[in-house]
């Protein structure tokens, strides 16, 4: 009788615990959707209340609406610049990976230090030279000087990951193959990707996250507004007449749409997921 | 990180080095254009960093640049903004690591049973960590605005906890609390995840068999379970200890008034437009980076398979 006290006891205290952590880590995201849906009056009142009394779709019509906000201008940007950093970060980082994977070669473990180093890096450090760099390449101001940061910044962290899903396939399936005649490079496409694609998958949403949140690069290689990523474009509207807490708030759930939708399905297929891989973040 | 036997090397000796010889060639034009991009653009700026950390930098390239001679880090040296921001950024690391590490780590034994919904609970407490800073930032600064923020509405009027609003950009001690604070929720479910998978995999007879012993659950967790998450432990400080430590986004997006080593050299660069002072705070910096390194490398498990 004692021990049933103490059990239901544990367990409400558990069940608890667990609404509060939940609501901690939804709350901002709560206050986002509410806060997109208030008219303009409600979400500046002195008096703030969490759910809007009057519910308005203004401020997603405004968002889509070029005249009024150059969200649409800012999202292509930054697809274009995620999409194609990812993936040639991941393409590049295939073969790499499948080298440190799967081949005997001299001066491997050198090469894995290098990745080391590079993987502990911060952006920040080589943000000087980098910078002359791109203008003197003459990519200054264009999407192309974003999009080569991004892949190197992914790159060691892309191959890490990978070579951790390369590791996984037998050897004697590649060996099998190779009696049958096939060449490394036919192997990598017709072996490997086939039997790594999800993780190959998850590493893309990695690499494409990170392109997505970067502000630092996107914000001293670009300056004309027609290039601008989403962070930059966003947090350049900040105490401008544009910023309408309501509009902000839309533009802030449509640009973490893709990358939650993202992860939501590179989880629902890989086991191993992108935390627990040790990424960078 | 031993090398994969080979299968051939118990064969005679010339087919040994003749297949080493031929997976050289392959790995070297499978790894060329990593080292291409790596030595282009992370290893050559290291080099130009430092070459330009002797120079005053002038921002239009025409212009030529002045040999200082040692003369930026003289000055970043007895710059005692430098050495502040070093301190406050040493204080945000402590309490960001310690913070979302305990955090994670409670959250992960709270976890670690079966309960209803506890996938989709799951996914909620790493929403924080996916979602891009700058959604996250606009929220936070809607929700903590001085005037109409919610949080100061029930801090001060709703509970009375606090009897004067907290300035929360304006005042640079609030402004920090509310940084560090911003950092433990957004990195915590990160632990979290890397915490539980392995808690997942302990054997549970352990805590029974303590618990016949007559362990209470401070002596659990001691003897049993801080032993086992050592691993995971160690490397998830370091590399959030490094990560915090050069932390820019989140901080600079935030507010302007906590300027951590991150915000302090950007600032320097692009701001002041002291691109040779800039990059002598780099070079300090590197140094940091690479001790840590040298110390962290043997404990650190990159791929983190435990």
């Amino acid at each position: 009788m004692k021990r049933k006290r103490k059990n239901a006891l544990s367990r409400t205290l558990f069940y608890i615990l667990l609404v509060l952590i939940l609501v901690i880590s939804l709350f901002p995201f709560f206050i986002m959707l509410m806060t997109s849906l208030k008219p303009t009056n409600e979400a500046i009142s002195y008096n703030p209340t969490i759910l809007p009394e009057v519910v308005t779709l203004e401020h997603y019509q405004d968002v889509f609406n070029p005249s009024l906000f150059p969200f649409l201008t800012y999202f292509k940007n930054s697809m274009i610049v995620s999409f194609l950093a990812a993936f040639i970060s991941v393409f590049i980082g295939i073969f790499g990976a499948y080298a440190m994977s799967k081949l005997n070669f001299k001066f491997k473990s050198t090469m894995n230090s290098a990745f080391y180093t590079v993987y502990m890096f911060s952006g920040i450090l080589l943000v000087v030279p980098l910078f002359k760099i791109i203008s003197s390449l003459g990519l200054y101001n264009t999407r192309t000087s974003i999009i080569i940061v991004m892949i190197v910044q992914t790159l060691p962290t892309s191959i890490f990951m990978l070579k951790s899903y390369f590791d996984t396939i037998p050897k004697s399936i590649e060996e099998a193959a190779m009696i049958d005649g096939l060449t490394r490079v036919q192997i990598v496409f017709y072996i490997t990707i086939p039997l790594a694609i999800s993780g190959i998958a998850s590493v893309f949403v990695y690499a494409f996250m990170v392109a997505w949140n970067d502000y630092l690069f996107a914000s001293i290689f670009v300056s004309s507004s027609e290039f601008f990523t989403l962070t930059v474009g966003l947090n350049s509207l900040f105490a401008t007449p544009d910023y309408v807490w309501g509009r902000m708030m839309a533009a802030s759930l449509l640009t973490a749409l893709p990358v939650v939708i993202m992860y939501a399905l590179s989880e629902r297929f890989i086991k191993k997921n992108l935390v627990e891989g040790g990424v960078k973040g | 990180m031993k090398p994969p036997q080979n299968p051939t090397e118990t064969r005679g000796k010339n087919k040994k080095i003749k297949r080493r010889t031929g997976d050289s060639k392959i790995a070297l034009a499978f790894l060329l254009p990593t080292i291409i991009l790596l030595a282009g653009l992370v290893l050559y700026p290291m080099i130009e960093n430092i070459r330009i950390s002797f120079f005053d930098v002038p921002l239009n390239p025409n212009l030529d640049e002045i040999f200082l001679g040692l003369e930026n880090y003289q000055t970043i040296l007895t710059d005692r903004d430098f050495y502040r921001s070093l301190g406050v950024t040493v204080l945000y690391t402590a309490l960001t690591v310690v913070g979302s590490t305990i955090l994670g780590l409670g959250v992960a034994m709270l976890f670690n049973r079966e309960f209803r919904f506890r996938k989709l609970s799951r996914s909620i407490i790493i929403l924080s960590y996916v979602t891009p800073s700058i959604s996250l930032v606009f929220a936070w600064q809607y929700m903590f605005n001085n005037t109409y923020g919610i949080i100061n509405h029930w801090l001060v009027d709703v509970t009375g906890i606090l009897d004067e609003a907290p300035l929360w950009f304006d005042n640079p001690a609030s402004s920090f609390a509310l940084v560090t604070i911003f950092a433990i929720w957004r990195y915590f479910p990160y632990a979290f995840i890397s915490f539980l998978a392995i808690l997942q995999t302990m054997d549970e007879t352990l805590y029974e068999a303590a618990e016949i012993d007559g362990a209470n659950a401070w002596q659990k967790f001691v003897n049993i379970t801080l032993p086992a998450i050592r691993p995971v432990l160690i490397t998830i400080v370091t590399l959030r200890t490094i990560w915090t430590f050069y932390m820019f986004n989140d901080v600079y997006l935030l507010t302007k008034q906590v300027d951590v080593i991150g915000v302090y050299l950007y600032e320097q660069a692009f701001s002041q437009n002291d691109m040779g002072q800039a990059a002598a705070i780099s070079v300090v910096l590197f140094v940091i980076l690479f001790t840590v390194i040298y110390f962290s490398r043997r404990k650190v498990d990159v791929t983190n398979e435990t």
